[in-house]
């Protein structure tokens, strides 16, 4: 191995330009890599922990068919559907509830409606729930600006808004009367005991929080629930355990990967869009990589034909010029991974509003070590692949022809 | 006892046949010249002889054992510890210099850096190179260029040096100090087949062979006065 390394380093050192352009390639493909990465995997990390923190785990609902219907004409004076309703939901909640993997469960009567205030309104999700068993099957009062949850078991007629939803009222602040259209044209004089602010756009824009007793006599539907969410220890379980819970329950059994589908299949497109970007970049930089290293074959056949001549057999010119490969792989992953690292320090220090599917002040990175092992490995793995078949070339030349051909 | 013995050598490069079944052994300490016209066929037989290329027909022995050619890395292990090539032209390694072209068959063979950098010093300097072990091929002269390959030839004491006009880009002082050289290193032992055009040099070795369309036309030893 010594004489690989005491021949391949001095040839190294020829070409010196195109060897650094070629390492600066590689270095570009493995920031890139590392960078966009771990600003995705921030961002999809961060969306699915707000989702399992604040969305059921496992959601129980009526089957409701699946009509594309447009939210603002089921919100004007359409009757509540016949099957939107669980029965029998608290000998369910009991069944669920003796589960060992069960935290908790807890029932929800889920309804739109309409919140004015002056001369604004706003469509909104309601969500009745029992402020005492709500906490433990979600984790809602994380998300309160003034952690007020039990202010619905003592306010029949207190609401908590998503911030999104007091903006576009303008209400900041708890205490604010609003005016509770139901689907039915039934009004209620609600005031505000909270905010909530998840993060999430689609959630904070929409979601109103009222105790379900409330919500059952202005809705004429005393008694009734038309969901019921589950809490479990291991979010990951969520699919199996809804399938599971499925095979008893009439209503239809839902995962919160299923429910939030369409965000899932949306990030496996993203990761996959990022990492033809990184390929991309890695080939370019391969091509370069094997450019180097057929010149120099080319440019070195005599030096190559007398290391033979002289006991240099063709493994040892293969590992030569593979070497070349590998040194630029590994300076290229070593160069770059300090850029991603630098680059991950700087847009962490940006202080910024980012809004969009979520909201978060700065960007969420998710800056694991795993990110630079793999960029190391992708960045070696294209670098010897590159460096191969010029390497084998060389390895295969025949001495002799070489030596006549002088 | 035979270094080197080749039985029914032929050798055909397309259509063409350049070695016609050739029979010649050399003896250990052998001094052997060839000689022979252009395009006669003696760079392919020293290439056979070298192991650095395999024949079409007949056989090889090297030291007695029979030289399986497609064993690659016998090969090699033959050529690095056993033989020893010296070129018309030096092929000396640019980026390296004259010290590390001189130690890299050593190295190759495993030898320690600090006792292969010893030995490359010690022949360059019996060589007549003492204090240029530093530079580089481009600076130094042509005989210079020449001796340090021979300096590379010797550093695994090799069985046999085997030379492809040697002296072919020499003045002819040069080519005198080139074959004292050669005399000297044969007087200790090693065996020595060298080709070459000039029959002044060529009388300087003990047996002098003939070749002529790829055949032996002569083989005999040479009497000194
Ligand atoms: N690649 C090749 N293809 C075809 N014929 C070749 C090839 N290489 C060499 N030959 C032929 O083989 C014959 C022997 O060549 P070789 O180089 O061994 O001769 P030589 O005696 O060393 O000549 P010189 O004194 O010019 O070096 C020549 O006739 C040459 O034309
Ligand atoms: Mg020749």
């Amino acid at each position: 191995m010594n004489h690989v390394l005491f021949v391949a380093l001095k040839m190294l050192l020829q070409r010196k330009r195109q060897t650094v352009v070629s390492i600066l390639g590689v270095s570009m493909g493995v920031s890139a890599f590392i960078v966009m990465s771990s600003l995705m995997l921030g961002f999809q990390n961060y969306f699915i922990q707000q989702v399992i923190d604040l969305e059921p785990h496992i959601k129980v609902k009526p089957r409701v068919e699946e009509k594309e219907r447009e939210p603002y004409t089921l919100l004007l004076g359409e009757k509540p559907e016949e099957k939107d309703r669980i029965l029998g939901w608290q000998d369910m909640v009991k069944y669920i509830e003796r589960n060992p993997e069960v935290l908790g469960v807890a029932p929800r009567l889920v309804s739109r409606g309409i919140l004015k205030h002056g001369v604004r309104d706003k469509p909104i999700t309601l969500l009745g729930i029992d402020p005492k068993r709500e906490p433990k099957a979600s984790i809602v009062e994380k998300f309160l600006v003034h952690k007020n949850l039990q202010r619905l078991e003592t306010n029949r007629t207190g609401v908590i808004v998503g911030v999104l939803v007091g903006k576009s009222l303008g209400v900041d602040q708890p205490g604010k009367k609003l005016l509770l259209v139901a689907p039915n044209g039934r009004t209620l004089l609600v005031t505000v005991e909270d905010l909530f602010e998840s993060g999430i756009t689609n959630i904070d824009d929409a979601r109103v929080y009222i105790n379900i007793k409330t919500l059952q006599s202005l809705l004429e539907r005393q008694g009734e629930v038309n969901e019921i969410i589950i809490k479990i220890r291991d979010v990951n379980r969520a699919e199996k355990l809804s399938r599971a819970f499925q095979s008893f329950i009439p209503y239809q059994v839902e995962s919160w990967q299923r429910a939030y589908r369409n965000f899932l299949s949306i990030f496996k497109i993203q990761n996959t869009i990022t990492y033809m970007i990184v390929f991309a970049i890695l080939t370019v930089s391969a091509f370069g990589i094997f450019n180097i290293i057929m010149m120099t074959v080319l440019e070195k056949k005599k030096d190559i034909a007398i290391l033979m001549a002289m006991g240099f057999n063709r493994g040892d010119i293969l590992l030569i010029f593979m070497m070349e490969g590998f040194v630029i792989g590994v300076m290229g992953a070593l160069i770059g991974s300090l850029a991603g690292f630098a680059l991950q320090e700087y847009l962490e220090s940006i202080k910024l509003d980012v809004e969009g599917l979520i909201r978060t002040r700065g960007f969420v990175l998710e800056r694991t070590p795993l990110l630079y092992i793999y960029a190391l490995f992708f960045s070696l793995f294209f670098a010897l692949l590159a460096s191969f078949y010029p390497s084998y070339r060389a390895s295969r030349l025949n001495p002799v022809d070489i030596f006549r051909s002088q | 006892m035979k270094v080197i013995e080749l039985r029914g050598i032929r050798k055909s490069i397309g259509q063409e046949e350049i070695l016609k079944g050739i029979d010649l052994s050399v003896q250990v300490g052998e001094f052997l010249a060839i000689v022979g016209a252009s395009g006669s066929g003696k760079s392919s037989l020293l290439y056979i002889m070298g192991l650095l290329d395999k024949p079409t027909e007949g056989e090889v022995f090297f030291e007695g054992e029979r030289v399986d050619f497609s064993e690659e890395k016998r090969l090699s292990e033959l050529r690095n510890k056993k033989i020893g090539f010296v070129f018309q032209f030096h092929y000396l390694l640019p980026e390296f210099t004259l010290l590390e072209n001189v130690m890299l068959p050593a190295i190759k063979l495993g030898m320690k850096k600090d006792e292969a950098e010893e030995r490359a010093y010690e022949l360059l300097n019996s060589l007549g190179l003492g204090g240029k072990e530093r530079r580089r091929i481009y600076q130094i002269s042509g005989g210079e260029m020449q001796r340090v390959a021979i300096a590379r030839a010797l550093i695994n004491s090799p069985s046999a040096i085997l030379a492809d006009e040697p002296t072919g880009n020499l003045d002819s002082k040069n080519s005198q100090r080139v074959m004292e050289i050669f005399k000297e290193i044969n007087r200790r032992g090693t065996t020595i087949v060298m080709v070459t055009h000039e029959l002044e040099l060529a009388e300087q070795a003990q047996r002098l062979v003939e070749i002529k369309d790829g055949a032996v036309l002569s083989d005999r030893a040479i009497q000194r006065a």
